[in-house]
């Protein structure tokens, strides 16, 4: 494949054009884009280009969480505005397993796919696989997670794991003034997402040495299990020696404001919070009015990625890397030096809706439970 | 290993029921298959399920030999998981130790199996716990060691996982191979019928004049070396050291043994029923991602299917 270095290209900057159709409060080029100081490259993907309708494999890593769910939906809603264009998709489903995955894949390349859209279910497994993929003259786009080598894929779509955590530390920091005991809640131990945004949080409190870090728990993105971890630290440590909580998705983040509000601790004397996706988590925080920063992953890069699939198959340039754009959702008031709001939380949070909603979905009118769309076959 | 003078066999291993009920439930698959995609039937898939099946087969053979013998091994997938981690994490800051780790990362898995088996010989703990005991420590040590894939290997151990032999693939013929010499020891070696002298009951194996422990030491030993080569598997298809890789490996490996007709609680059954039901448990999955239906869908037809088998494999034992 040839690929070139643009600096910031217009053809990058035109590919990008599908992830911001569905943004909302933020409207410009994704942020991770503008900032991010290295090149992005643009693949030129002319080899790959066919008359069409085209058979998409999608190789879905899991649908473990309310999260991943949503995602799903926003891949199956992609399909669905490219029906003229695809003609069959056929989806498989290695349940969190990177092995199953590898067989998966096998299964999809046998049955002549045009193109592998794939989420690794880890970072690094698929390698060798995808690597394969690619030299059998398999086009492959990996959204939610890349792995390591750059030959392994055509193009990687992501909302940055990386940004949002950086970006919600440091409100969490700045809110504190800098001073504080701050309790980490990461999501699944080992899980790429949930390490990633750790580690970028934890650089970002580092810089802080008035901020202490009381404990850091996983919590495997499960609300139930935010709940129950907070209740003992509470237990352990005092709700009034806990200043603020970062967790890196409302749905660990939910149980956690449950859990204070369960030791007697309501309203705006909850400790500031992290945390978007989960409706309820907005709900809670609007509702309660303590001081809360919550970034979305946004499962809408699952239809930015179909619509970038198809490009690859029509031949039209993409950039290796394509950031969709998150919004940042802050409570009134409690934006801070660094952290502005996109949305403020009045705006944002859908009180007529249900709590288990994962927000940033790009789907009109979305319910997770009445969702139905068109499909190829 | 002793063999014995006359060549019989002890029991008619290729008549039993369990062999017949899971051959015809592969065979039906195989006709769904046939019949539902045009793409299914080919040599290339079958060899692709062949190749798939490796670290299931390899999983389910340690762990059938442990159930022969009375047991049950709840650590299969955390040496699965282990001897990942082990090898890719050495080899990476080593690549000249490539093939010596090879020996090595099967040895380790030995020698966990040994340590299982020594210890439900000297406390008399059920095997369930112990094992559970132990696959807690190497899940918990290999957690502290890493939370994310770690480690690699040379581009050419690839091959064990991906390579051809013609249009066979090597992993799926090492473990055809495995398959092979352990029912030839199970039927033919005095040691092989003593395994299920022991599952059968171990007081009257160690009156016959059988060392019960030596045979459960050399069981276990065998479950935890053949999770390692599922292990090593692994690391050649994946590259890397992976800390939850060998999670879904134990439950995973119990399921074709009792497809197989092995009775837990031990002493009966035949390994080539296991192998049988590591093809078919592959040969669903396969089919079922051919006929596009979502992973949830397998769960409930591989739940049914087990049941099925099982039941008809009582009734048949019962009308014998």
């Amino acid at each position: 494949m040839r690929t070139k270095l643009t600096k910031l290209a217009l053809g990058a900057a035109l590919a990008l054009a599908p992830a911001l159709a569905a943004a909302e409060g933020y409207k410009g080029l994704p942020r991770t884009f503008l900032w991010n100081p290295n090149f992005n490259a643009v693949v030129d993907t002319s080899e790959y280009a066919g008359d069409g309708p085209f058979t998409i494999g999608f190789s879905n890593a899991s649908q473990g969480d309310g999260w991943l769910g949503t995602f799903y939906h926003s891949v199956q809603y992609g399909v669905s505005q490219n029906i003229d264009k695809i003609k069959r998709f056929i989806v498989t489903d290695a349940n969190g397993d990177p092995t199953k995955q590898i067989s998966d894949i096998q299964d999809l390349l046998e049955q002549d796919i045009d193109l592998l859209l794939v989420n690794p279910a880890t970072a690094d497994a698929l390698d060798p696989m995808l690597g394969r993929t690619m030299r059998r003259g398999v086009p492959v786009v990996t959204v939610a997670r890349r792995v390591e080598s750059d030959t392994s894929f055509v193009s990687f779509v992501t909302a940055s794991d990386t940004a949002l955590a950086r970006m919600s530390a440091t409100w969490m920091a700045e809110t504190l003034g800098g001073e504080g005991r701050v309790v980490l809640l990461p999501g699944l131990a080992g899980a790429s997402p949930a390490e990633m945004r750790l580690q970028a949080a934890k650089e970002v409190f580092s810089q802080f040495p008035g901020i202490e870090i009381v404990d850091t728990q996983y919590t495997s993105w499960s609300p139930a299990n935010g709940r129950q971890i907070m209740a003992a630290i509470i237990q352990r440590e005092g709700a009034e020696n806990i200043d603020g909580v970062w967790a890196d998705s409302g749905l660990q983040g939910s149980g956690s404001v449950e859990a204070f509000i369960g030791a007697g601790v309501t309203g705006a004397d909850i400790p500031p919070h992290t945390g978007g996706d989960l409706n309820g988590m907005y709900q809670l925080a609007h509702e309660n009015g303590f001081p809360f920063a919550g970034i979305d992953y946004t499962p809408s890069i699952g239809e930015a990625a179909v619509n970038l699939s198809v490009d690859v198959l029509e031949g039209t340039p993409v950039p290796q890397r394509l950031d969709v754009n998150f919004q940042v959702v802050i409570s009134p008031g409690h934006e801070t030096r660094s952290i502005s709001a996109d949305v403020m939380l009045p705006n944002y949070v859908a009180m007529d809706r249900p709590g288990e909603l994962i927000m940033g979905s790009g789907i009109p009118d979305y319910n997770p439970n009445t969702f139905s769309v068109d499909l190829p076959n | 290993m002793a063999f014995t003078n006359t060549n019989r066999p002890t029991r008619r291993l290729p008549l039993d029921p369990s062999l017949i009920v899971v051959a015809l439930l592969l065979a039906a698959v195989v006709a769904v298959g046939f019949a539902l995609s045009d793409r299914f039937g080919t040599t290339r898939n079958f060899m692709n399920v062949l190749e798939q099946a490796a670290a299931l087969g390899f999983a389910s053979l340690g762990q059938a030999l442990v159930v022969i013998v009375g047991g049950i091994d709840l650590s299969i997938g955390a040496v699965v998981t282990a001897s990942t981690v082990f090898m890719a994490g050495v080899v990476d800051l080593h690549p000249a130790l490539m093939i010596p780790m090879i020996f090595g990362t099967l040895l380790f898995g030995a020698a966990i199996g040994f340590l299982n088996g020594f210890a439900i010989i000297k406390t008399g703990v059920h095997p369930l716990i112990v094992t559970l005991g132990t696959a807690s420590i190497l899940n918990g040590t290999v957690l502290i060691y890493t939370l994310q894939p770690t480690g690699g290997v040379p581009f050419w151990f690839e091959e064990f996982a991906y390579g051809r032999l013609g249009v066979i693939p090597i992993s799926g013929l090492v473990m055809l191979l495995c398959f092979a010499v352990v029912w030839f020891l199970l039927r033919y070696s005095k040691t092989g019928r003593a395994f299920y002298a022991v599952g059968g009951s171990p007081e009257a194996a160690r009156l016959n004049g059988i060392q019960s422990n030596r045979i459960i030491l050399m069981a276990y030993s065998a479950g935890g070396f053949f999770a390692a080569l599922s292990g090593t598997y692994f690391v050649s298809r994946t590259g890397v050291g992976d800390p939850r890789i060998g999670d879904p490996m134990t439950l995973a490996s119990i399921t074709p043994v009792i497809l197989g007709g092995l009775v837990l609680g031990g002493g009966k059954g035949n390994i080539l029923g296991v192998l049988l039901g590591v093809f078919l448990i592959s040969l669903i999955s396969n089919l079922l991602n051919y006929m596009n239906v979502s992973t949830f869908i397998q769960w409930v037809i591989q739940g049914l299917i087990i049941i099925f088998a099982v039941s008809i494999y009582v009734q048949k034992c019962k009308k014998l």
